[in-house]
């Protein structure tokens, strides 16, 4: 397959054709605007090399990530980034290249954090190899990592090691009532205090703590907590990963908004807040979408529009300042030459390049 | 072929000049000033730079930058100069940019668990400042290097298992570009960025691709108890064979650091450790609560029964933690002074742990072939160790030998499916290691660096082979 591929990069590229990179298209609606003809990952699929004592695990880009989560979670591991699916055959490559991650993402790390390596067919058709599948490297540019939410912008991503961890022996989710800005400051609080805490979701006027690892120091945590447990937590935390909680469903538009954790609540939108306060999903409008941006970005960080959002909203990649998109221009020419691959402000989803 | 040419004399001259009116007597030409910077504390081939400046702000840097970029000057950046593979030695001359003046915390947001620092904070000012937030910053190189120079060379410590390297505790960055414009990447957001991850390219550049002024940091809380224990075995890979249980059965341990019986040796008598043998030893660390240390402690105890560990040793009180810490951070100065008149250098590789203890043997084994000694020192839950290895320096052939051996066993890790440096870099003493390790795709890193720095002034001839 793989050199198949590289044919078919070669090909374009001495002719000038675009080629676009897909996966199943779980996250087709965060993704460039891509043209020309298809590459489908999915028919180069499989787990590599997975030897739980080593937690590392080797896979194939078309490989599902459901999958991959089934023989970890057989031998007691997980990806501890908690990978959004957005679709039963959403596939490993899809995950890195839209470098989404999970409720867990505060607590355990980003999906960057757990790539240790990853192979990519460039733009001329080279099949390379960046990292490798030990725990720490420093040889050289971190490239593997500039791949993580890369959007299929710089390659074709073929295979990708991931540090596995072992999963939770104990797990339990609280429920507290409490309003928005009571919640931000408990959430980091908490956090700060060294609960074992792993995931956070403040929604419809209800903080819901996943506290998880072990089973004395959950117990503890949620004897000190207090709270009402939820029943049936591992579903409803799946749920809320894939955006199938009623707050999503009822959004016209979805803004997304990465910002400080202690960023103040903003009431007069409906809000839900996650990753201990660093993550608010926003309903919007129109008339409501400059006011996001300006408050992300006195909050220290960013908004932009994740589903149901009009095209005209600047795009991340556009907002970047001068030298930075001089920068990312270098970096795509350095893998991309020829212009085979979209360019990453080529956007259609406003919630593409939301690397993390 | 020359990777970068010396600029002309002239050109340098002007520079100085140059530098001399804009900056003073913060411009130091003198010898002695120019052989501190010329090396870490690696093998000392010393090579100068032409001056030595000491800007204090974020423009002051991109002014230098600019200055070097038009004369094609080379730039290298100094922190503390603690780099340990040939990063510092300015091969062609050039200009040297220490940060150590750029040594304040901008802010400290105790509540989101974040600050951002000047470039020449070191680790320990860090933590000394922000002791009173309840707060700590968990990187720990054996150095007190600063936050800069762990930045640019991706650095990790005794921490890593638990709390990640320098690279995951990095929330953004401001890098002086090699055109001398002031870039800021990442934001206080702590999750992402728009676009490419610029933050995790430049950390770990060594300088190559920009300097880098400012650090956004991640910060912890910390533990409401800290114990440290020690304890020993008779056979190393008995040893190791405890951290791959604990690893898996994902014990949170903080620390957990393996020295064989030889750096054992060496430490108690440079550390004058007391009630110790010279026996393979794993000193370890827990962070948590009162209960979960407690548990963490009892589970690890079963495993080190299993594997015929002795008895531990428990350091509880802040000052006999730190003694034993500062053991094992100064193990390189052990290593150093083991055999009087001996200089050592450390290897760095780093591989799947099921293969560490045959890495280690293997390594043993290369340098049984010569009259050096070495010794063993470990980050092991995350597989990467070191091999000291102690030779004559003005003995030709034991230096030779030991390089031979270093090569050798960098090849041995990669063999094994790891990496010739799991956190010193490439400098230049790994830059054919990287080659073998990274083939083709050097290639993509030489066009990036190339695109970014066309002039290839930023730390010439280190990090990424350019031919």
């Amino acid at each position: 397959m793989i050199e198949t591929w590289q044919q078919q990069i070669k090909a374009a590229a001495a002719k000038g054709e675009k080629l676009a990179i897909k996966g199943s298209g779980s996250k087709s609606f965060l993704a460039p605007v891509r043209v020309g003809l298809t590459l489908d990952t999915r028919s180069h699929a499989g787990i590599v090399e997975y030897d739980p004592k080593e937690l590392v695990i080797v896979v194939k880009c078309g490989t599902r990530v459901a999958d991959v989560e089934k023989a970890m979670a057989d031998a007691g591991q997980m990806l501890a980034f908690e990978p959004p699916h957005f679709g039963d055959d959403s596939t490993i490559g899809g995950t890195v290249a839209a470098g989404i991650s999970g409720p867990r993402r505060a607590y355990a790390g980003a999906v960057r954090d757990f790539v240790l390596g990853a192979k990519v067919i460039d733009g001329k058709g080279d099949h390379l190899s960046f990292g490798g599948k030990v725990m720490k490297n420093v040889a050289g540019f971190d490239v593997s990592r500039l791949l993580v939410g890369s959007f299929g912008s710089l390659g074709v991503i073929t295979e990708v090691a991931f540090k596995c961890l072992p999963l939770p022996k104990a797990q339990a989710t609280r429920v507290f009532e409490m309003d928005a800005a009571t919640a931000i400051e408990a959430m980091n609080r908490w956090y700060a205090e060294a609960d074992p805490i792993t995931a956070t979701t403040w929604v419809d006027g209800k903080l819901h703590v996943r506290f998880a690892g072990a089973e004395p120091a959950v117990n503890t945590a949620v004897q000190k907590r207090g709270g009402e447990a939820l029943v049936n937590d591992v579903d409803w935390w799946r749920d809320w990963r894939e955006q199938r909680h009623a707050f999503f469903a009822s959004a016209k538009e979805l803004h997304r908004v990465s910002c400080k954790s202690t960023a103040p609540a903003t009431d007069d939108m409906r809000t839900a807040i996650e990753w201990g306060g660093a993550l608010r999903w926003v309903h919007a409008d129109e008339a409501s979408a400059a006011k996001i941006r300006y408050q992300a970005s006195r909050a220290g960080g960013y908004a932009s529009v994740w589903r149901g959002g009009a095209s005209t909203h600047a795009s991340a990649a556009q907002s970047l300042s001068d030298p930075l998109k001089d920068i990312h221009a270098k970096i795509k020419a350095s893998f991309d030459p020829y212009n085979v691959f979209p360019s990453l402000s080529s956007s259609a989803g406003e919630g593409a390049r939301q690397g993390g | 072929m020359l990777v970068f040419e010396r600029p002309s004399e002239t050109a340098v001259a002007s520079a100085v000049d140059a530098l001399r009116k804009d900056f003073g007597e913060r411009a130091v030409t003198s010898h002695s000033v120019r052989e501190h910077h010329s090396h870490g504390e690696g093998m000392r081939d010393a090579g100068l730079p032409d001056v030595v400046v000491f800007p204090e702000t974020n423009e002051e840097v991109a002014s230098i930058v600019k200055l070097c970029n038009q004369a094609r000057i080379p730039v290298i950046a100094f922190g503390t100069g603690t780099s340990l593979e040939g990063h510092l030695k300015a091969l062609y001359g050039g200009v040297c940019i220490d940060l150590s003046r750029m040594n304040n915390i901008l802010q400290v947001n105790a509540e989101d668990l974040d600050c951002r620092v000047q470039a020449g904070v070191t680790r320990e000012q860090l933590n000394a400042e922000i002791r009173s937030t309840g707060l700590f910053f968990p990187i720990d190189p054996g150095a007190n290097a600063s936050l800069g120079g762990m930045s640019a060379t991706r650095a990790s410590g005794t921490n890593a298992v638990r709390y990640g390297t320098m690279k995951e505790n990095i929330l953004g960055l401001t890098v002086v570009t090699p055109d001398g414009r002031i870039i800021k990447t990442g934001t206080r957001a702590r999750k992402s960025s728009a676009g490419y991850d610029l933050t995790r390219l430049y950390v770990g550049s060594e300088g190559t691709l920009g300097i880098i002024t400012e650090i956004q940091l991640k910060l912890y809380g910390v533990p409401e108890r800290i114990s440290a224990a020690v304890c020993q075995f008779d056979e190393l890979s008995n040893a190791v064979n405890v951290v791959i249980t604990a690893m898996q059965l994902g014990i949170p341990m903080a620390r957990i650091e393996l020295l064989d019986e030889v750096q054992m040796d060496a430490c108690i008598k440079y550390s004058k450790l007391e009630g110790f043998a010279a026996k393979p030893t794993l000193f370890m660390e827990f962070h948590g609560t009162d209960a979960y240390v407690a548990e963490q402690i009892e589970q690890m105890k079963s495993i080190t029964a299993d594997y015929g560990g002795s008895d531990y040793r428990f350091a509880d009180k802040p000052e006999d933690r730190t003694k034993l810490w500062k053991a094992r951070h100064d193990a390189y100065w052990a290593g150093m002074s083991y055999k009087p008149g001996n200089q050592a250098f450390a290897t760095d590789s780093c591989v799947p742990i099921s293969r560490l203890a045959d890495c280690i043997a293997a390594a043993k084994a290369e340098i049984a072939k010569t009259s050096l000694t070495c010794m063993i020192v470990g980050h092991v839950g995350d597989g990467n160790f070191h091999v000291q290895i102690s030779f004559n320096p003005d003995n030709a052939q034991e230096r030779e030998q030991a390089e031979t051996a270093a090569a050798q066993i960098a090849r041995i890790a990669i063999g094994m499916g790891g990496t010739c440096t799991g956190e010193h870099g490439i400098g230049i003493h790994k830059l054919d290691a990287l080659k073998e390790e990274h083939g083709e795709a050097v290639d993509v890193m030489r066009t990036i660096k190339k695109a970014l720095d066309p002039n290839n002034i930023m730390n010439p001839g280190k990090t990424i082979p350019m031919n």
